[in-house]
């Protein structure tokens, strides 16, 4: 029963073995010359300007979180319609019923103006 | 037996029907509440003495049983199970009596919130009575936890300064007791599969083996109440806030509920741990008995006093009861009596004096014999009945513990009885002490020279009492027979296991 | 899927749609009326109640044995369902004097009860942990529903952190179960662990993180800090659903997972189960005397209380008794529910705005200035208390029996000096209400009265005939597969 989980505590520490190994092999054999623009954050090669903190509107994290409800349930479905004909009516039903409870979401957050920016 | 329903029944139920007639009553009606109350614990006395007539004396068995399945767990059953026999027939009696005297008592001390009060009252003689009926275990620790509720609220509204501290006081040490003895219960009914007193009794080979320990968590509650020696710290506080009804009520049956608990359940159903623990609990009590004392000439307060006399005298009835002799088992029983009597009779007049002067120290009197005649009669009958002068109640009850306790083969040594009478003479200096401080002397207070001697009802609240003291110390033999058959067989019940044994 | 399958579940079903109708009616709602919403949530309930109590005696289960149905689940649908139509009672007022009526508050509670429901009849470990989550979210929005008072969003994400926290034990413990039986449904849990094929030390570890887990959502000592903040920062009447109608759901998924799952691991479990029933008996009632506030005092009062729940736990393993744990514990939680429903009702009476009015020193003369409010609160400490002619007694009573049958004297032992602790506590309300003069100042409210005097009307008079009220609780047995 425990051997089962062999193959997975192998991969687990040969994972952890190669991770340290890297690290460690850069800290022992490779050359350190810091210069100001290298210890600068990495921004994509732009320079960086303004101070690293911001305040971010609290609209945008209703947007992710709306997001993430109506996008990824989205995903759901496409495994359904995958296997749409197979599941016949009764997975119909089922996914009509998923859609109808999405649908009260959404009219939902409409009506209390989460979609809008202002 | 009225209406086809038990005088048993009637005892416990006429105070609750008090309760609910009192509840529609309104508070502002405190005339009406009062008479309402002392009805009801009259009525409830007519009961009683309907239950004496009926009472077949020379029958040591119990008598006029009722018995009704009430709970049903599996294979288990709770009972609504009461009867009466010798042990407990005089205890309702003074249960009965002493609540219309309490009642009687409150007419003018009591002018607060009337109607709570006269609530709680009938709420607490419900439960007192049922105490000493009930004959299944879990049935005897419903009402025994119940009178604690009515008791509390007893001392904490209508009680003195440190009310508040007297009342938890006293409700967390009767509390701590009495879970044991829940615990005790339910192991016993487990083991039995029953929770009646005597199937309990014609099994106890089952739970032979655990009687040590049974009879330690079933006595830790009743030694509690009594209260025996290292226990008793919550009495006197409890006496000196309680109000003067609540303390006759605790000094005359609320104390005796540990007592007739030792007689009734601890004696029967554990007698290897009763032979093997009774020197063990005389020599408690006797210290109880002088140390009581002790501390009781030790007082300023007169309530005080009367209290920890209450800690000797109860210390009596447990090494009586201990004796496990014939005579000191009836010798408890009346003595419990006697002690309701004489201390509930002290308490009231604590009351009368301190609703006259409110003080109860000492210092404060003197001489009060000359203002007050009639106060200072009546107190000296019931001083000198509670220090056992004969031809007064207390020389009967206190010299058959002694002599019982003396011949007794369990204790073997005259030692207990010995030392027990030290107490009878400290009672004496004391008591006497007390009587001459208060009542003798010249008058040294100029607000005592105008105090109102009693009044009709005051004297009709000490008269009844001191009939039965005289009555009881002149000729006590009516009372010893009732006791007699079943102190007789309760002793051959504990005896045949000593027999067995040897 | 057939329609049978759906009449399984058909009281959830139907509070969820109900839910969802009820948010979408708020959305056109005009502010001032919200009190409809209310009455339809009622009525929802009811109609719930009534499917549910259709169903008593049937049993069985469905969508492929995900779901079960037996007496056990019907009892406690029910004891949810009466719990939310309570709790709806005291919010009738206060949500509108404490300006915190809003539609939603509506919904989630059916949500949240549909969570329950579904938690007590799932038969599958994933359905389990759906189910925690349905009941948990709602709760934890319903916490901060008093916002923007600070304390009551600090409740609410106290209680979302926490309750995560827990969660993830939960599923970790369903991982390890899954790992030692290769089967996440009950049935075939107990299928493995019959046949010899379950891994006992995994199983061992899984069984202990569930009970990690859940020992969270009930609050058991050590996994009891959450309470007495969260309790507190809550809105008054969803913390007396949490501590009635959650605890009753945890310890519903306890027993159906530990009495029919893991009965074969008792040996090890039992003193788990000792150490947890103890410790929460005793820092429960300990913690409980040092309390000022009503709302902590009674939230460290349902933690002790959570203690002697778990009493009926420690002998799960011996069948002899199994059956006696159950309806003991379900008569504890009836009268526990009960009574503290009725205590919640009194705090609701008295609480003030800004979270004033919480103090005991506010109860001062309330029992002579208030002789009814007073006497129903007497009533509920005195049962908490367990004196007899409460059902706290017989709650008590039956439970210790349980443990004294079981051979657990000792645990008998620290649950009665445990008792003498929370007499103390409980007492100095009492003393408070009836020995100290004051002024409080009460709310009036029919629904409250109605609620505070059923309650104590209820825990009295059902204390006389006790013994109808456990046939009841003898009757709700588990379905074993």
């Amino acid at each position: 029963m425990l051997q089962d989980y062999l193959p997975l505590f192998v991969i687990l520490v040969v994972g952890f073995a190669v991770a340290l190994i890297a690290v460690l092999l850069g800290m022992l054999f490779g050359p350190r010359r810091p210069t100001p623009r290298k210890a600068a954050p990495y921004e994509s090669g732009i320079v960086p300007y303004g101070p690293g903190r911001r305040r971010m509107s609290i609209r945008f994290y209703l947007v992710a979180v709306l997001f993430i409800l109506f996008d990824v349930e989205v995903v759901f479905v496409i495994f359904w319609a995958a296997a749409a004909r197979q599941l016949g009516w009764l997975g119909f039903l089922a996914m009509l019923v998923f859609l109808i409870v999405l649908e009260v979401a959404h009219v939902y957050a409409w009506k209390k103006g989460a979609l809008e920016w202002d | 037996m009225i209406l086809g329903i038990s005088w048993l029944v009637w005892l416990i139920a006429l105070p609750l029907m008090g309760f609910f007639i009192l509840l529609f009553i309104p508070a502002r009606a405190k005339n009406a509440l009062r008479w309402g109350a002392l009805l009801t614990s009259l009525l409830t006395f007519g009961a009683a003495l309907g239950m004496l007539a009926q009472f077949q004396v020379g029958n040591p068995a119990l008598q006029q049983v009722v018995r009704l399945p009430w709970v049903r767990i599996g294979d288990l059953t709770i009972e609504f199970y009461l009867g009466v026999d010798g042990l407990s027939l005089l205890l309702v009696l003074l249960t009965a009596f002493l609540t219309p005297i309490a009642i009687l008592s409150t007419w003018s001390a009591v002018e607060e919130g009337v109607k709570g009060f006269m609530l709680f009252f009938l709420l607490l003689e419900s439960g007192m009575l049922g105490v000493f009926l009930a004959l299944d275990l879990v049935l005897f620790y419903i009402f025994w936890e119940f009178t604690l509720v009515p008791m509390i609220f007893l001392i904490g509204v209508w009680g003195g300064e440190r009310r508040i501290y007297a009342a938890v006081k006293f409700f967390l040490f009767t509390m701590f007791g009495s879970v044991l003895m829940l615990l005790g219960i339910l192991y016993l009914g487990l083991q039995t599969r029953t929770f009646a007193w005597d199937a309990l009794l014609q099994q106890r080979e089952v739970f032979a083996a655990a009687q040590v320990w049974l009879f330690l968590a079933f006595g830790l509650a009743f030694a509690i109440k009594v209260p025996m020696f290292p226990l008793h710290t919550w009495l006197p506080d409890a006496h000196v806030e309680a109000p003067t009804a609540g303390s006759v009520i605790l000094a005359g049956i609320l104390l005796k509920m540990g007592a007739y608990g030792f007689l009734r359940f601890n004696l029967p159903l554990f007698p290897q741990a009763t032979l093997q623990l009774a020197p063990w609990m005389a020599a408690l009590a006797v210290v109880g008995i002088l140390y009581g004392a002790a501390v009781a000439f030790a007082q300023q307060d007169v309530k005080k006093l009367v209290a920890y006399s209450s800690v000797s005298h109860l210390g009596f009835v447990v090494l009586g009861t201990f004796a496990l002799t014939a005579q000191g088992l009836e010798g408890a029983v009346l003595q419990m009596i006697n002690h309701g009597l004489s201390t509930g009779a002290l308490f009231l007049i604590v009351g009368m004096l301190y609703e006259r002067r409110h003080t109860r120290q000492m210092s404060a009197f003197g001489g009060i014999w000359k203002v007050m005649p009639v106060l200072g009669a009546l107190s000296l009958i019931v001083t000198l009945s509670s220090l056992g002068l004969p031809g007064l109640n207390g020389f009967v009850g206190e010299f058959t513990i002694l002599l019982g306790a003396f011949r007794s083969a369990v204790l073997a040594s005259p030692w207990f009885a010995g030392l027990a009478t030290l107490g009878v003479i400290l009672a004496a200096i004391y008591l006497l002490t007390m009587f001459e401080k208060v009542f003798l002397g010249p008058v040294r207070h100029e607000e005592n020279r105008r105090l109102p001697d009693l009044n009709g009802r005051e004297i009709l609240t000490l008269a009844p009492i001191i009939l039965l003291i005289f009555w009881i110390g002149l000729y006590p033999q009516p009372f010893l027979d009732l006791i007699h058959p079943s102190a007789e067989r309760l002793v051959a019940l504990v005896q045949s296991v000593a027999l067995a044994a040897h | 899927m057939s329609l049978s399958d759906l009449m399984m579940v058909l009281p959830i079903a139907f509070t969820l749609v109900w839910a969802l109708v009820l948010l979408l009616i708020d959305l056109w709602l005009p502010r001032e009326r919200q009190g409809i919403l209310a009455l339809l949530t009622a009525l929802g309930l009811a109609v719930a109640l009534g499917l549910d109590l259709a169903q008593s005696g049937r049993s069985g289960s469905a969508f492929r044995d995900m779901v079960v149905l037996d007496n056990f689940a019907v009892f406690l649908n029910a004891l949810y369902l009466i719990s939310g139509l309570i709790a709806l009672a005291l919010g009738y007022d206060y949500l509108k004097r404490m300006e915190m009526e809003r539609g939603e508050f509506y919904a989630l509670l059916l949500f949240s009860i549909a969570g329950m429901m579904l938690l007590t009849q799932a038969n599958h470990l994933i359905l389990v942990f759906l189910a925690l989550e349905f009941l948990s979210i709602p709760l934890y929005v319903l916490a901060g529903f008093a916002r923007p008072r600070l304390e009551s969003e600090e409740a609410a994400l106290k209680y979302f952190l926490l309750g995560a926290f827990s969660s993830a034990f939960v599923l970790y413990g369903i991982a390890l179960v899954f790992g030692a039986t290769a089967n996440a449904s009950l049935t075939g849990v107990i299928e493995a662990v019959r046949s010899g094929s379950a891994e006992v030390g995994f199983l061992t570890a899984g069984a202990v993180m569930l009970l990690v887990g859940f020992g969270f959502k009930v609050a058991a000592v050590p996994f009891h800090e959450w309470a007495p903040d969260v309790y507190q920062g809550s809105p008054t009447p969803v913390t007396g659903f949490m501590a009635v109608a959650t605890k009753a759901a945890g310890f519903a998924v306890l027993m159906r997972i530990f009495l029919n799952l893991f009965p074969g691991l008792a040996t090890s479990l039992t003193p788990i189960f000792w150490g947890i029933a103890a410790l929460t008996m005793i820092v429960g009632n300990l913690l409980a005397l040092a309390q000022s506030n009503i709302k902590r005092l009674l939230a460290y009062s349902s933690i002790a209380n959570a203690g002697y729940l778990l009493m009926a736990f420690v002998p799960y393993g011996n069948a002899q008794v199994a059956g006696q744990a159950i309806s003991s514990m379900l008569f504890y939680l009836l009268a526990y529910g009960l009574t503290t429903f009725g205590a919640w009702a009194v705090v609701v009476a008295l609480e003030q705005a800004e979270g004033r009015g919480l103090t005991l020193e506010d109860y001062a003369g309330l029992g002579p200035k208030y002789p009814w409010l007073g006497v129903t609160m007497l009533i509920f400490m005195l049962s908490l208390t367990g004196v007899p002619l409460t059902l706290g007694f017989w709650g008590k009573f039956f439970l210790f029996r349980t443990a004294v049958a079981a051979g657990y004297v000792d645990l008998a032992i620290i649950g009665l000096l445990t008792s003498v602790i929370s007499a103390y506590y409980y007492l100095r309300i009492v003393v408070i209400m009836y020995m100290r003069a004051g002024e409080p100042r009460v709310r009036r409210d029919g629904w409250l009265n109605l609620v505070a005097i059923g309650t104590a009307a209820a825990v009295v008079l059902l204390s006389v005939v006790p013994v109808q009220m456990l046939e009841l609780t003898a009757r709700a047995v588990l379905h074993l597969p």
